[in-house]
């Protein structure tokens, strides 16, 4: 007994060596660039709050852009400027552009000598996303996926039941009908069934369930595969909800308060968005809200959502800049950030756990995000995805507003995203 | 003695010369190279010749933003200059709350444009905001602006308008200009108010309107880039896709700088050629009467 | 009585331009501010008015504290003083400078530097702002408040320089080479002869170039990266992607934003808009 005790605590000693080895000689100062809402940010001061005390030695200083796509244009510009921040948060859709100009540093070395961070620890499907060039330019942080956020009190208002597994998009309309209103009379609602973006990654999870790819080839796409009889399906459906069923708000509507903000004032039933949401909702939201996986058609399917740590190769202090991802992405640092909401660990000991799982934290059913997993797709790395998802948007946007027909939409968005797929 | 004195006046205006260098010429150099090149803004440029601009011939949004920022000029520079115009004619005549209402008419200009995006943004929102419940509730059309691609464009050719206050000084500097005595005699001679507003002083306020109208051209291909950012990013499908923007996304949400680059190059000889076009334009206007 | 209805006609146009017109107008302009006003005290989350209202029905000031607790706008407010009023500095200094110099230059020269003004005035930023950013970046001074305040050097705009080239023009110029005869230096001449009789120029260009530089968003947004230089445009585009529609608190900070370029014009507009009523 005594004799284990001492051998776990040599092994502890073993453990702790290496740190106290590296301590000096990374020290100094470091940035750490995210982007998010107020309380997303709270989240990520917590962590780098934590790391602090545990890191004296190297100071950490938080740049924050609201908006993600005024971040990547910071970071294009700051890299273009040769001045980095030295630990860039991006999302997997956008690692590729970053990476193949190389941008990012290749983390493999650091992994391999890391002791706290094994690429088996982390669920492999976000892991893999961060991978480019057969390099891994950064480390995941989450596995999030596209949910719907319900307001069980409007549900409970209209009599209408909670979304259940393996509902239907038959399902997710007629509550999504029952829900929309017109509370003050004047003939316009006020109230609507669902909110969700008009965008490719939000009709992607659509276009799968119909049964269709979303684009030709996964590891060398070539094109969307929008134009498929599946997808055109998917297209109308989504499109539909909005110029047949006006179960979302138009685009006036929209832009007089958004989907977000109005289901934080409770007039939107059903919010679609991932897992990031959870910090604001939890601070604004004043009724009980729940989280419920997308509705199914052919087939269950949802979107990975994921954003890793990266390190611009232009960083002063990479090895600081190491020190504080591994801290980030290490048991402690995933349970922070799990603690306030913001991510689904990427870790799968900590997504199972407790910290992330417990009901009494809203969502109560923080396991759905874990069931859809095995459903879950990823979208293809490209140089530039941004330009097709911006193309893409903007014809799914027309088609969603009734200004063309939903397979004009389709089409247009496959047509007019080719020539980026093709490097032109 | 002399060259003392040379020396002396070049150091006073060394500062201006250094920055015109540092801050236009050299990076118009720049821009030229760029613009031959294909640079990502990480590697080193690489040489393309002319790829850059022939890419642009068939790339759509470029003749989307091009077109759109020329529509855009056309429509704001004529009704700016007009609305200046105007204004300074009926804020000219030396009255005692005239100073007052120049003060409020320019006070519009003052606020900084990210402000005023936004307020015009909430102003012109299609179903809340103050215009259109104003006009419904004088049974008028509201248009859905800025959610309209038709009407997207006006909306900020409207927003504009409140902001004419330089264009106000600069044509009260210019009627300031004109001798009272030579508008006196025009009327004498029995001349009502239009024939000397035509004969006198609108010839004699030409050069003021050409300073106006170019140097409105040159800051209306510009000023758009603050709504189009903060108002519309672009939308609704690329109804306020403006020249401001596509370079900016280029070269920083497409890490292209040498397209970038060229776009530039490209926005830079539109405004030379309008701005002739309007200055031989005026000039042969300003001088038939003579 | 005839006499009087006719003189009664007569006179309508006259009402109009001078009277009714003006008034019009005035309200016109007034409204942007106005409604930026009122919009900043209502309650946030309410569902918007339906109707056109002229007040709130309860008007509240949360809004106002509300938006320094989200974001760090005192910090921002404080940058954008230290770079308006560093800005107008150095361009009083450098603009007056030129003006100066250009005036007492031969008229070849004159005409040339007149002509390279001009020019430089046709010059749209956005056919440079790429390159000076790149040039600007190499130089080290990206992420800094010297990049925002770079254009000071040639004197913010061309404009501001002739502004300060006509006033010396005007000016009798006797009374500069008398004092160089004196053996005066130039720099000492600008001080303490040329300045002094400049003061509307510099007020006006004073006045011109705080717009200026407390509005700047492109350059901000282009090259700040750390949030404790950021500038309150920076600040506002901030506030908007968080929230887009949440009016009350973004016309609230609009109303911030505005309230001390409207003091620096209130307080200097005569230079500008009154010169031959007084």
């Amino acid at each position: 007994m005594k004799n284990s005790i001492i051998f776990l605590f040599l092994i502890a000693l073993l453990a702790l060596l290496p740190a106290c080895q590296s301590a000096p000689a990374s020290g100094g100062k470091i940035s750490f660039m995210v982007f998010g809402e107020p309380a997303e940010l709270a989240a990520y001061q917590r962590l780098v709050d934590t790391f602090q005390q545990e890191h004296p030695e190297i100071q950490v200083e938080v740049i924050q852009v609201p908006g993600q796509s005024d971040y990547r244009k910071r970071m294009a510009a700051d890299i273009a400027a040769g001045s980095p921040a030295d630990v860039v948060l991006v999302n997997y859709r956008r690692q590729a552009a970053f990476a193949s100009a190389g941008a990012l540093t290749p983390l493999d070395d650091y992994l391999a000598k890391s002791t706290t961070l094994k690429e088996a620890d982390f669920y492999p499907q976000s892991f893999a996303a961060f991978k480019w060039d057969g390099k891994q330019v950064c480390i995941p942080q989450n596995i999030s996926s596209l949910v719907i956020y319900y307001n069980k009190a409007l549900f409970d208002q209209a009599g209408v039941a909670y979304p259940a597994p393996g509902w239907t998009w038959a399902d997710f309309l007629s509550a999504a009908q029952a829900l929309t209103k017109d509370l003050n009379g004047d003939g316009t609602n006020e109230q609507f069934g669902a909110g969700i973006d008009p965008e490719l990654i939000r009709i992607a999870p659509f276009v799968w369930q119909a049964g269709s790819d979303l684009v030709d080839d996964d590891a060398n796409p070539t094109t969307l595969m929008l134009d498929t009889s599946e997808a055109l399906d998917a297209g109308k459906f989504f499109m539909e909800l909005q110029t047949a069923h006006h179960v979302v708000p138009n685009a006036e509507q929209e832009a007089a308060e958004a989907s977000e903000s109005r289901f934080l004032n409770g007039r939107t039933a059903m919010y679609f968005n991932s897992r990031r949401v959870v910090p604001t909702i939890r601070e604004a939201a004043k009724f009980d809200w729940d989280v419920a996986a997308l509705p199914q058609e052919k087939t269950a399917a949802t979107i990975l959502h994921a954003d890793g740590y990266c390190l611009p190769s232009a960083s002063k202090n990479k090895d600081a800049a190491w020190v504080f991802i591994e801290f980030a992405n290490s048991a402690e640092g995933q349970t922070i950030l799990a603690q306030t909401g913001r991510t689904v660990p990427s870790l799968i000991s900590i997504a199972e756990s407790p910290v992330f799982l417990d009901p009494s934290n809203k969502p109560a059913h923080s396991q759905v995000f874990l069931d859809v997993i095995p459903t879950m797709r990823v979208l293809p790395l490209h140089p530039a995805w941004a330009d097709i998802e911006d193309t893409a948007t903007q014809e799914i946007t027309r088609g969603f507003y009734g200004e063309t027909d939903p397979y004009d939409a389709m089409l247009r968005a496959v047509q007019r995203t080719r020539d980026y797929f093709t490097g032109k | 003695m002399i060259s003392a004195r040379r020396a002396q006046i070049f150091a006073l205006l060394a500062p201006y010369l250094m920055g015109a260098f540092l801050l236009v010429a050299l990076p118009a150099g720049i821009s030229l190279y760029v613009s031959f090149t294909r640079y990502d803004g990480v590697s080193t440029p690489v040489w393309v010749g002319l790829q850059n601009f022939q890419l642009l011939r068939i790339e759509p949004l470029f003749w989307v933003a091009l077109i759109n920022s020329l529509i855009y000029i056309s429509q704001a520079v004529l009704l700016r200059t007009l609305a200046a115009l105007g204004l300074a004619l009926l804020y000219n005549q030396p009255r005692r709350a005239t100073g007052l209402y120049r003060a409020i008419a320019y006070l519009p200009t003052v606020i900084p444009d990210t402000a005023y995006a936004l307020v015009w943004l909430w102003i012109l929102n299609p179903l809340y905001g103050p215009l259109n419940l104003a006009l419904r509730a004088f049974n008028l059309p509201a248009p859905a602006w800025l959610t309209d691609t038709r009407w997207a464009i006006p909306a900020i050719v409207l927003m504009s308008l409140f902001q004419v206050g330089e264009g106000l000084v600069i044509l009260l500097a210019g009627l300031r200009h004109i001798p009272r005595d030579l508008k006196d005699s025009a009327r004498v001679d029995g001349a009502n108010a239009l024939q000397t507003f035509s004969a006198i002083t609108l010839p004699l306020l030409s050069p003021w309107l050409i300073l106006l109208t170019v140097r409105d051209v040159v800051l209306s291909f510009q000023n758009t880039f603050t709504p189009a950012y903060i108002m519309t990013r672009g939308g609704p499908y690329y109804a306020t896709y403006f020249a401001p923007l596509l370079i900016y996304e280029t070269a920083f949400d497409r890490l292209r700088f040498g397209q970038g680059a060229a776009i530039m190059l490209i926005v830079f000889a539109v405004t030379i050629f309008l701005v002739l076009a309007l200055y031989f334009f005026f000039e042969s206007w300003g001088f038939d009467d003579d | 009585m005839i006499e009087r209805t006719r003189r009664i006609i007569a006179a309508i146009p006259a009402l109009l331009t001078r009277h009714l017109l003006p008034l019009l107008l005035t309200t016109l302009f007034l409204l942007p501010l106005y409604w930026m006003l009122i919009s900043s005290l209502r309650m946030p989350g309410q569902p918007p008015a339906i109707a056109l209202e002229w007040f709130p029905a309860a008007p509240t000031l949360s809004n106002y504290t509300r938006i320094f607790q989200i974001l760090p706008l005192w910090h921002y407010t404080l940058n954008s003083i230290i770079v308006s009023i560093t800005g107008v500095t150095l361009t009083l200094l450098t603009a007056s400078w030129a003006g100066f110099g250009m005036s007492l230059l031969g008229k070849r020269a004159r005409l040339r530097l007149l002509l390279l003004s001009a020019g430089l005035q046709m010059i749209p930023v956005t056919a440079l702002w790429l390159t000076r950013f790149l040039l600007l970046a190499k130089i080290g001074i990206s992420n800094s408040h010297l990049a925002l305040i770079a254009p000071a050097l040639m004197g913010s705009s061309p404009l501001f320089i002739l502004l300060f080239y006509w006033t010396f023009r005007r000016t009798n110029p006797a009374i500069f080479e008398s004092a160089e005869l004196d053996g005066a230096h130039l720099f000492r001449i600008w001080w303490s002869i040329a300045l002094p009789m400049a003061r509307p120029a510099l007020m006006a260009v004073g006045m011109l170039a705080f717009m200026f530089y407390w509005n700047d968003f492109i350059n901000p947004l282009l090259y700040l990266r750390s949030q404790t230089l950021y500038t309150l445009p920076v600040g506002l585009l901030h506030l908007q992607e968080m929230d887009k529609t949440n009016w009350p608190l973004l016309m609230a900070a609009s109303v911030v934003m505005t309230i001390p370029p409207v003091l620096v014009f209130s307080a200097l507009q005569r230079t500008l808009l009154w010169w031959e009523l007084e």
